[in-house]
């Protein structure tokens, strides 16, 4: 851990600066928290480096805001057809409605118009198809994803408990709306890990965010907040270019004016850590502006590589962009990808009505980028080593909504996680026959999390805090059947 | 089928003997001698003192020293030595469920090696050395008992703060460093005392004055300056947690709206020096105590701010959370769900402190001048439901309440012996009914008269026209100007009534309010409120009838039934007619019904609020002089002396100067509770006048003490988010001095206010701002001082800063190069520039010029320096208060 010096040469402090950014900047923060968090016997703050040896370095997060149906993508249930129209009451499956089972949910919105039970059995809206050596079924508009299932490890026994869109930031972070604001895992992993390249941000998001999910660090810190990207290098993120008339070698000269000076500081201020880590962040920053630009320009991409991602058709080329950025990113070491898909108002997959024509047009978004996502990183053998997660904040009713609508369902739901590790063409868990209840090998959203952080190589109960107890169900347990 | 690359098979079989190795490792740790101290003890503390220690003995069980575990409890010694299978102790830790300890409610069970650890030390006899003590008794915690005045150590200098830190140092053989330059010293305790640095005229007359008392002149012009509270103010809102408003869309969730009149209380507090507590008693309980002041009323946006539409548990869980841990430094949240597990704070204690707050709930009074509470307002507390009972909720779920069981109002033992005396509030008739408040009638009045002269003007326009169609010789416009009439005509009809039933509301109001037999006025009250509203509705029909030039059919039957009604109404006689309200009730929640909303504000308040104000703000209290002291003493040295600023239980840390904390915090109840002396007394000292640098610091210092815990030295600190860009703005002299009103957007980023008024939510917030660690408006007892890229982005790329550049150029002056590289290092960081450092200046100044000469740039002179002073607003020192 770098100390303040006793009374460093000048040689000495320059030399200084020569170690990793991550390592000093940290160390200017922690030898500020260290005094207010130093209380704890034993606590020291992380290193940067995986408790255990890693299977995963990096990790790419898609999230669809609104709400997935699980019954309309990866959880095909033909009893729902069968019992068409009927009440849940009158089918065998009756005790889905046990108050016992129903009693997981904790609702924010009292007599809100949705969150509700909903109990007229509703049909499958698509049709479903096997797919790949393990037959893994797939909805019929998930064509492209259909065709990657031996990578994935479907998990279909997922539960959380806000009924409300609430459950975005719970399905981040593993705790309810109502607990508070906690650090997401991002943070977490940012936290945790060190830099695996210099030049860039290692916590990045890219996708509109909503409200409830616009920051990230909490109590970490505002540093372990996911710097947002824009698809766009011509102004890839805030400040990224200067917001006036100054040419780039004018501001050449001014960052390395800004370094000289502040190197000829540190005579005066000897061993101040707080002056290491600023000379590194503006060397990091000068950099960034240069290297953001050139991970976020898809010319050099070739045609097929334009097209795997679906950014010749017009309707999967906004997510597509998203996709080959993360993938561009990825490769040039970020560690963490958060990527929004549809978020505005409550999520473009919240179909309380017209799910047929909701979901259809959703799955078209993001079908073939995700699919070309995962087949590009496989052909560059970079699946081996970034886990990919498809997650939503909760399933949708088996019950319809109006008539042609599903409502939120939080006790049973799909997350799909695919790379880094883990098994490909599994599937694990599973709901009742209806797709209302998880009933095997039941997983709440953190076990998610879990397993990510053991991928990674950490153990969440050495990344706690002082004075920030976490309980078991923060941390979660990773799922070990899907472990390769 | 699962398809398994070699590869990872093998890298798969690398953790499981990596994990083998780790338990082999811990149990031929086990094998060897254990150490009590070091290995088992640490076990027992992290996992059972909080039930088996000096805090609970469960069971009659102790584990806090071997002895006591030897004597065990209520079923006999928890261990034999040498005989681990006879050990009750390794049964309960190594069984399984309802049985095993620590209980499943507290968390997984010890870790295998750590049971090890425990079976090897009882199997190698139990022993423990001689030293081994039980935890102390929480009622000795340092925080939990008052403060008493320690004597000041004798030749330490004027200040007692010099003496106490002075006394350290030679216990420690400690060596200080020397003051700052005096440039440095102003630009610090400028910034630290109103966020902006010291102007021009400031510095120079400051260096101009030979005068011994010059430091101290200086402390008391800033503190006399009306920055000092917006600057301390917005220090207070951290820890307050002041946001304005935010929901989805328009739906107002959390916090309220205008609650910018808390903010503005806040800032004036400070600037007039009301003693804290005085300022604590006002901010929980001004409607109790002085409930028709509605400039003290404002302070109660405190209670404001945990507003939550959806759910009343999580709304009242943020005030005693927040309460607790800004004025006690006490972490009663941890009693929510059990008994707290370090302090001497039950559960039950946890619902009676909650219970203080039961009854209260908001409501928005109308302020002089603006009687549309859309547009202005003061959101503030009151008593809404006197009666509502507190339940302890079952292991802190709220589905579980313990109904038979209500909690009365009241506090942990330990801190409150003699309990608390409630006395209820019987409150002023203008309080309950803030109708009777003489300006709510007359600034409705007012309105009311304008409407009226508004609708006289436009019919008197409209005379004029039909007086000139009708001398013409064209039909066609006659119809529509009759349109026009009648509308005109029922709006002023309309407005008249509007009058007449305002003011005969407001006298049955006042009739009543005074006792006075008032069943005519009433009755008089009751017809002209029916005929506004029959005037009302008929303007309404003449709209549908008339205002798209021909009638609306969808409006017109609706309108007309609605004529109807409201005759009907008016030929039945009445005695019930609508106060005036002069406030509107905040929903309680989202399924208020609406007959609560209704409900008159009561004319009681139950002095719960007040008396734990009072017991708050008590110099009895040992905790909240020492916490606000703490709190001040960290704004000003950029450390804490008790580092765990809101955490001053016995999981906290303790204070690295005992003494000075309690005489620090004795001084401040001595005079009045008052903030500018302890300012004073604080930034006068030697110790804040000495440089931040470690610089020919004494070796032996430097080896006993590198992180300066004493003192012994000044600490550099990073300006907060605020004070970046007030800066910039100051030094370009661009600064809007105006103070308190309305926020400013968020997103305004031309505006020239200061920071602290800019509207700050969870969901909006300045985006420069937050790039600097901008205060978190869930929580923020201390703020972040990170160090990262998108920071020098901010400073290099933004608007903001590249527009204050220029400008402070222009401030600067035309003078030669080596003038004015001096005065810039001057303006920007406080100091004269080095031979070294003004020699890169001037070399990369001429490297401007020559680009820009070579690209025909109008003034390569002026650009070039205005390039050097954005360079220093990118220089470490210019963020940093050295």
């Amino acid at each position: 851990m770098p100390h303040p010096h006793p009374a460093p040469s000048r040689r000495d402090f320059l030399a200084g600066l020569g170690t990793s950014f991550t390592g000093l900047a940290l160390a200017a923060i922690l030898h500020r928290d260290r005094v207010s968090l130093g209380s704890e016997a034993g606590w020291s703050p992380p290193d940067g480096k995986p408790h255990f040896p890693p299977m995963a370095r990096a990790v790419i997060w898609l999230f669809m805001n609104g709400g997935v149906s699980h019954l309309e993508t990866f959880d095909p249930k033909p009893e729902l057809n069968r019992f068409a129209g009927k009440s849940i009451e009158a089918t065998p499956y009756k005790n889905a409605l046990d108050p016992k089972k129903l009693a997981l949910s904790r609702v924010v919105v009292v007599n809100d118009a949705n969150g509700q039970q909903r109990n007229t059995l509703f049909p499958t809206q698509v049709g479903f198809k096997k797919y790949g050596q393990s037959g893994i079924e797939v909805s019929d508009w998930l064509p492209h994803l259909g065709g990657c299932v031996d990578d994935l490890a479907v998990v279909r026994s997922i539960y959380t408990t806000d009924n409300n869109h609430g459950a975005q930031t719970q399905f981040h972070s593993g705790r309810h709306m109502l607990d508070g604001e906690f650090p997401n895992l991002g943070a977490w992993v940012h936290y945790g890990l060190g830099t695996l390249n210099d030049d860039l941000p290692q916590f990045v998001s890219i996708g509109h965010r909503e409200y409830w999910n616009k920051s990230d660090g909490h109590y970490l810190g505002p540093e372990h907040d996911a710097v947002p990207i824009r698809v766009d290098p011509t102004n890839p993120l805030d400040y990224a270019r200067p917001e006036g008339d100054l040419s780039t070698e004018e501001q050449r000269l001014g960052f390395s004016l800004v370094d000289r000076l502040d190197r000829l500081r540190g005579e005066s201020y000897p061993g101040d850590p707080a002056l290491s880590a600023r000379i590194k962040s503006y060397e990091l920053a000068f950099r960034m502006q240069r290297s953001l630009p050139e991970a976020l320009d898809f010319r050099g991409e070739p045609e097929s590589t334009h097209r795997l991602y679906g950014l010749d058709d017009p309707v999967s080329r906004p997510f597509g962009e998203q996709l080959l950025a993360t993938r561009r990113l990825v490769e040039r070491g970020v560690r963490f990808i958060q990527v929004q898909h549809g978020a505005g108002g409550a999520g473009v997959w919240d179909a309380h009505s017209g799910l047929r024509n909701n979901h259809a047009a959703n799955c078209r978004k993001i079908d073939q980028p995700i699919a070309g996502l995962l087949v590009d990183l496989k052909r560059r053998g970079l699946l081996d080593e970034t886990l990919v997660v498809f997650g939503t904040e909760f399933g949708r009713t088996p019950g319809s909504q109006g008539g042609d609508g599903r409502d939120h369902h939080i006790y049973g739901f799909t997350v799909w996680m695919a790379g880094g590790g883990l098994k490909g063409g599994v599937v694990h868990g599973a709901t009742d026959e209806i797709g209302f209840h998880a009933v095997e090998n039941r997983h709440y959203v953190t076990d998610i999390h879990a397993t990510i952080l053991h991928q990674l190589g950490l153990d969440s109960r050495r990344l706690e805090l002082p004075g920030r107890k976490r309980l078991d169900i923060d941390h979660g347990q990773p799922i070990r059947e899907i472990l390769a | 089928m699962i398809r398994n690359g070699d590869g990872s098979l093998a890298r798969r079989s690398g953790v499981l003997a990596l994990l083998a190795g780790s338990l082999a490792i811990s149990s031929t740790h086990a094998a060897d001698r254990v150490d009590y101290a070091r290995q088992v003890k640490p076990i027992l503390s992290a996992r059972c003192f909080a039930c088996h220690g000096a805090l609970k003995q469960e069971s009659g069980l102790r584990v806090d020293t071997a002895r006591a575990i030897l004597a065990g409890g209520d079923g006999g010694p928890a261990i034999v030595p040498g005989s681990v299978g006879e050990s009750p102790l390794i049964d309960r830790v190594s069984g399984e469920g309802d049985d095993r300890m620590p209980p499943t409610s507290e968390g997984v069970g010890l870790a295998p090696d750590q049971i090890a650890v425990l079976r090897a030390w009882i199997e190698q006899g139990a022993r423990a050395p001689a030293d081994d003590r039980p935890e102390p008794d929480p009622r000795d915690h340092w925080s939990f008992r008052p403060p008493v005045r320690p004597g000041v150590p004798p030749n330490g200098g004027g200040n007692p703060i010099d003496a106490f830190l002075a006394r350290q140092w030679a216990k420690q053989g400690l060596k200080p460093q020397p003051p700052a330059p005096s440039g440095i010293w102003l630009r610090r305790v400028t910034l630290d005392l109103i966020g902006l640095p010291p102007t021009a005229a400031e510095r120079a007359a400051f260096q101009a004055d030979r005068s011994p008392d010059a430091y101290e002149k200086v402390v008391d012009r800033l503190l006399a300056s009306p920055h000092h509270g917006e600057q301390w103010g917005r220090h207070w809102l951290d820890i307050w947690r002041y946001s304005d408003w935010w929901g989805l869309g328009k739906e107002l969730r959390n916090s309220q709206k205008h609650i910018w009149h808390w903010r503005d209380w806040v800032v004036e507090s400070l600037n007039h020096d009301v003693g804290y507590d005085q300022m604590i008693r006002e901010m929980l309980a001004a409607d109790e105590q002085s409930p028709n002041d509605l400039g003290r009323l404002r302070a109660t946006g405190f209670l404001a701010r945990p507003y939550f539409l959806f759910n009343r548990n999580t709304w009242l869980e943020e005030v005693v959370e927040h309460t607790s841990k800004a004025f006690l430094g006490l972490t009663l949240n941890c009693a929510r769900c059990h008994d707290h597990k370090y302090d001497p704070i039950g559960q039950p204690d946890y619902y009676r402190f909650r219970a203080f707050f039961e009854p209260y709930q908001l409501r928005t009074d109308v302020l002089p001048g603006t009687p549309d509470l859309d547009r202005n307002g003061l959101p503030r507390a009151f008593d809404a439901n006197l009666d509502a009972p507190t339940f302890l909720f079952i292991r802190g779920d709220e589905r579980r309440p313990r109904k038979d069981r209500p909690m009365k109002p009241g506090l942990p033992a330990l801190l409150a012996p003699e309990g608390i005396a409630i006395e209820p509030v019987t409150l002023p008739s203008e309080a309950a009914t803030p109708g009777l408040r003489s300006f709510v009638v007359a600034d409705l009045l007012k309105e009311a008269d304008a409407k009226i002269e508004a609708a006289r003007a436009a019919i008197a326009k409209e005379r004029g026209r039909i007086a000139l169609a009708t001398s013409g010789w064209t039909r066609g416009p006659m119809l529509l100007d009759l349109f026009s009439w009648t509308l005109a005509t029922r709006t002023l009809a309309s407005a008249e009534a509007n009058r007449d039933s305002l003011r005969a509301r407001a006298r049955a109001d006042r009739a009543r309010s005074q006792g006075i037999p008032a069943s005519d006025l009433i009755s008089q009250a009751s017809k002209l409120e029916r005929q506004a509203a029959l005037a009302s509705a008929e303007l309404d029909l003449a709209r549908a009838t008339f205002a798209a030039g021909k009638p609306d059919p969808k409006k017109l039957d609706p309108a007309r039934k609605a004529v109807d009604a409201a005759r009907k109404k008016l030929e039945a006689p009445g005695d019930l007619y609508t106060p005036i309200a002069g406030a509107r009730k905040t929903l309680e929640s989202n399924v208020e019904p609406a007959a609560s909303q209704r409900m008159p504000f009561p004319s009681t308040s139950t002095g719960r609020r007040s008396a734990l104000a009072r017991w708050i703000a008590d110099r009895k209290n040992p905790l909240t002089a020492r916490v606000a002291v703490n709190h001040v003493w960290m704004r000003h040295f950029g450390a804490p002396l008790v580092p765990s600023v809101a955490d001053f239980g016995r999981k906290g840390t303790p204070p690295t100067h005992p003494e000075l904390l309690d005489w620090l915090a004795i001084d401040f109840m001595d005079h009045g509770w008052s903030l500018k002396r302890l300012h004073r007394l604080i930034v006068t000292s030697d110790a804040y006048r000495r440089t931040s640098s470690a610089r020919g610091a004494d070796p032996a210092t430097l080896v006993a003490d590198p992180e300066n815990r004493l003192y012994w030295r000044m600490n550099s600190t990073r300006m907060e988010a605020q004070v970046v860009r007030d800066s910039l703005l100051r030094l370009a002299g661009s600064l809007d001095e105006t103070i308190g009103g309305p926020p400013v957007p968020s997103n305004d980023e031309a505006s020239r206010r200061r920071s602290l008024y800019f509207f700050h939510s969870h969901n909006d917030y300045p985006r420069f701002l937050a790039t600097f660690d901008d205060a978190s408006v869930i929580e923020c007892y201390r703020r972040s001082e990170s160090i990262v890229p998108a920071q020098a982005l901010a400073l290099s790329n933004s608007k903001l800063a590249l527009s204050m550049a220029g400008r402070i150029t222009a401030q600067i002056g035309t003078t030669n190069d080596p003038e004015f590289i001096r005065s810039a290092f001057e303006t920007i960081l406080g100091e004269a520039p080095t031979p070294d450092e003004r020699t890169a200046c001037e070399l990369t100044l001429a490297q401007w010029r020559a680009i820009l000469k070579a690209r025909n740039t109008t003034d390569p002179n002026l650009r070039a320096r205005v390039n050097l002073v954005q360079a220093l607003l990118n220089h470490n020192d210019f963020v940093t208060i050295r």
